[in-house]
């Protein structure tokens, strides 16, 4: 598997990443907040992934530690058959080009006394990746390519509205010739006309030169717009994952029906069916048990709050975790083993 | 709105209006590198830009001056003049004096003794059942003898005094001088030697060789380190003899000074004044041709001194803030970028060190460098090191804030997941983004410095005598009189003061404007 191509660019199995809380006199570690608690998807080659959820749970660390800009607590990131966290540091620094990431916030993204073209060009030019002669031209082309003009170049980050500072972003992204690139809320903090330009940019780009996204949004309609599979994360885990068309056509777990069901609907008669989640988002220092989501969810059941489900293939290609679409017989499998659980608790309670 | 604004713009300058219209790409691009930027909106603050205006010309005039000015900070200047001093005192010898011969008991009660028969015209008188034989040998000359001839002692009121500085003379040489002088004999001869004797009383030998002078009158010099040679005493004499109440000698050096000769009745002395050169030092002298400040308490050039000590003042204040700089980027520096135990350490150094009291610290420091005498120049450069010392915490905390901000910030990931080097992301991304708030609190910070080194040096602390600064320059203004009637002396200084601090703040808020690429102007 090392050397042949696979299908997918990336694999991720059970990502964990766990942040300490230090505290006390000697700032030991008195907790930990999982902020990744087990999450694993995979991104075939050229597609775009959408990864949804809500504020705080995890989706940008997920991201992040792909990328190990975070270092990982567990489980592993196959980036085109090699294992991110298994590269030493030269190797890493090798793989860096390939992986690229654009910021939400385009404003603290650029440093701002370097001029445009040393922001987009100074990694090119870190790892050798054109011959100096060429280096003007190249990095000219790839402004063109994300919509900046040649006189663009010698300006500085400050003299440049937010869409235009998305683009110089997407320029620097690019100019690495990188297969993959994480696009962390790239349009979250721009008005919805640049928004679509940004988008489209990025779905030109994705055709012109075969990229690979995952893309991190709590825009679903946006998600949906440029998202080939989706996956919807809650505290940490993913709960649910599918193609785009499925998921928002018939989605599984109560979670990702609820959220699906605040997507604006531009039909007047169209009467909305909002689900309004009671509650807070827990805090990933203390998640419940069971399923993370019970707390909140219509369908809860007895056994949702002790024992947590299982990811399963519900569908063909749509993963959910829920015991919702549990068989019969592994539910009444749970609920035994859940009782016998209890059983032992209390036996050794007394 | 903003359209009309637009045109009353182009309206009102039409040159540009044309141009304006043009907004195509080659107009569009107009590199400017981001030094030329920073420089271009320096220079369109036209306070700042005063404010370096004054500093080239405090530069100029510290550095540059004090080349050109003939003077040198510790130059003294004195103008001469003629004084009258006292010199010597004379008088005239109407005591009977004594001497008594080697070997013999002339003491005063026979001295009392021959007195009395000198003044009752005795030839002999006894004492204690001895008598002594009184003879007068010459003009208010008398010896005293025994029975068997033998000369005890001899009564005199010329004075015999030697020629060579401090030698005496002995009894038979004094005997035989006074006899031949008190009978007009103008020679006599000793011990197979022959001597002259001159009319003005000068005892030669017959080789020519001065020996001794003989005198009426007594004359000594004030200050007791001063031999009265025998020509002076001559001289004086003459003039004595006669009366006179001014004479001029010029003395073996040729140098000839007037004496000037007082009598005084009630004591019976001549008080001889000599009129010599004397150097008065130039103090408090107002601005003239060749002091344009004047001079101060010393006679020390005040525009001179104003010079070096722009010098001194600049130096220290460049120094200190370049300690600072160095020790405060490198801690804060350290404690931004590695944070954790490191940034907990050295900011914790930081809070002891914004607990020591400075002004104590530097006090006490100045004491001891006063009781151990420290040689001035070496004592500017402790100074430089205590100020430097006690000045970088603010820095190395400015730094790590700056450095703590900029860690947390999205371009440093990016430039990491870019796979950009360790070294490039310290010194592309994160020092270009702080130099900026240091040029600026540099700049301040010179001005301050200048300040507290001004203060120390006022209380003597700080840069000292003969070298001059701002600060040890107004010390010299400790009492009212001076304030008021010397402006000379502080007014320059403390506008040099003033100025400097002013423009380097000046100077500091335009650089912070212009450093700040936010500003659009």
């Amino acid at each position: 598997m090392a050397n042949e191509k696979s299908e997918y660019l990336l694999e991720v199995k059970n990502l964990k990443k766990y942040f300490p809380i230090k505290g006390g006199l000697l700032s030991h570690t008195v907790g930990q907040v999982k902020a990744v608690d087990g999450v694993s998807f995979r991104i075939k080659r050229g597609t775009t992934m959408g990864l949804v959820g809500e504020s705080g749970c995890g989706k940008s660390t997920v991201g992040r530690t792909i990328l190990r800009l975070l270092e990982k607590t567990d489980g592993e990131v196959i980036f085109d058959g090699e294992d991110v966290f298994s590269l030493t540091r030269q190797e890493l620094r090798k793989m860096r080009t390939r992986m690229q990431i654009i910021f939400q916030d385009p404003y603290s993204s650029l440093s701002p006394r370097l001029p445009i073209s040393e922001i987009i060009g100074e990694a090119v030019r870190e790892h050798n990746l054109v011959p100096a002669n060429e280096f003007d031209d190249y990095i000219t082309k790839i402004m063109k390519e994300c919509g900046l003009q040649e006189y663009h170049k010698d300006r500085y980050p400050h003299e440049f509205s937010g869409g235009q500072r998305q683009r110089i972003c997407i320029a620097r992204a690019l100019a690495l010739n990188p297969e993959f690139i994480l696009c962390d809320e790239p349009v979250s903090a721009l008005d919805v006309s640049i928004q679509a330009q940004i988008i489209n940019l990025l779905r030109d780009l994705q055709k012109q030169f075969g990229l690979t996204y995952l893309f991190i949004s709590h825009d679903l309609s946006v998600v949906e717009h440029i998202s080939d599979t989706v996956g919807v994360m809650y505290l940490g885990s993913m709960v649910e994952f599918s193609e785009t068309e499925k998921i928002f056509d018939h989605p599984l777990h109560p979670y990702t029906v609820a959220l699906f069901s605040a997507i604006p609907i531009p039909d007047p008669n169209y009467k909305m069916k909002r689900i309004v989640l009671q509650g807070s988002i827990p805090s990933p220092a203390n998640p419940p048990s069971g399923c993370k989501f019970h707390t909140r969810c219509e369908k809860c059941m007895e056994l949702c709050k002790h024992v947590s489900p299982d990811w399963a293939e519900v569908e063909p290609g749509h993963f959910c975790a829920c015991h919702l679409y549990n068989s019969a017989e592994r539910n009444a499998q749970l609920e035994a083993e859940m009782k016998q659980n209890a059983a032992a608790q209390v036996k050794q309670a007394g | 709105m903003s359209d009309k604004m637009e045109e009353k713009k182009l309206n009102e300058n039409p040159a540009s209006k044309a141009e304006s219209y043009a907004l195509d790409d080659e107009r569009r691009v107009k590199v400017l590198s981001p030094g030329t930027m920073v420089a271009k909106r320096f220079f369109r603050n036209r306070i700042a830009v005063v404010g370096l205006a004054i500093l080239a010309f405090m530069f100029l005039f510290s550095f540059l001056g004090g080349v050109l000015n003939p003077y040198k900070q510790d130059q003294l200047f004195y103008t001469t003049t003629y004084q009258k001093k006292d010199f010597a005192g004379a008088v005239k010898n109407e005591e009977t004096r004594f001497m008594g011969a080697e070997g013999q008991k002339f003491d005063s009660i026979i001295q009392a003794q021959a007195v009395l028969g000198i003044t009752t015209h005795k030839d002999v008188v006894t004492y204690k059942e001895v008598n002594y034989h009184i003879t007068q040998e010459g003009e208010e000359f008398w010896s005293v003898s025994l029975d068997d001839g033998t000369i005890i002692g001899i009564a005199y009121k010329d004075v015999v005094s030697s020629s060579v500085a401090g030698a005496s003379l002995d009894f038979p040489f004094v005997y035989e001088v006074l006899k031949a002088y008190c009978n007009d004999r103008p020679s006599f001869s000793l011990d197979g030697r022959e001597y002259t004797i001159s009319e003005g009383g000068l005892v030669e030998t017959d080789g020519g060789e001065e020996v001794a002078f003989i005198s009426r009158y007594i004359i000594s010099a004030i200050m007791p380190d001063i031999f009265l040679s025998r020509e002076l005493q001559e001289e004086l004499a003459v003039a004595l003899e006669n009366g006179d109440e001014e004479f001029a000698f010029t003395d073996e050096d040729g140098v000839t000074s007037e004496y000037y000769i007082s009598y005084k009745p009630d004591i019976k002395n001549w008080v001889i004044l000599q009129e010599t050169p004397t150097r008065t030092y130039d103090q408090y002298s107002y601005p003239n041709k060749t002091h344009p400040l004047g001079t101060d308490v010393n006679g020390m050039d005040m525009l001179a001194r104003l010079m070096y000590g722009g010098r001194v003042s600049l130096v220290i204040g460049f120094i200190v803030e370049f300690i600072s700089l160095v020790i405060g980027v490198i801690l804060g520096g350290l404690a931004g970028y590695f944070g954790k135990w490191v940034d907990q350490l050295i900011m914790r150094v930081v809070d002891v060190f914004y607990c020591i009291p400075s002004t104590p610290i530097i006090i006490i420091l100045g004491a001891a460098m006063d009781a151990m005498a420290v040689d001035p120049r070496i004592r500017m450069l402790y100074l430089m090191l205590i100020l430097g010392f006690l000045g970088w915490p603010g820095m190395a905390r400015l730094v790590r804030g700056q450095i703590l901000s900029l860690r947390e910030q999205e371009f440093m990931v990016a430039a990491e997941a870019s796979g950009i080097r360790v070294s490039r992301r310290i010194f592309r991304h994160l020092v270009p983004n702080v130099i900026p708030q240091l040029i600026v609190s540099c700049t301040m910070g010179i001005g301050s410095t200048i300040l507290t080194e001004a203060t120390l040096s006022f209380l003597g602390l700080g840069v000292k005598f003969p070298f001059a600064s701002w600060g040890n320059i107004i010390t010299d203004v400790n009492n009212t009189f001076v304030l008021t009637n010397y402006w000379f002396i502080w007014i320059p200084a403390g506008f040099c003061i003033l100025l400097t601090v002013l423009a380097f703040n000046l100077v500091g808020d335009g650089l912070r404007d212009a450093f700040d690429p936010k500003m659009k102007r």
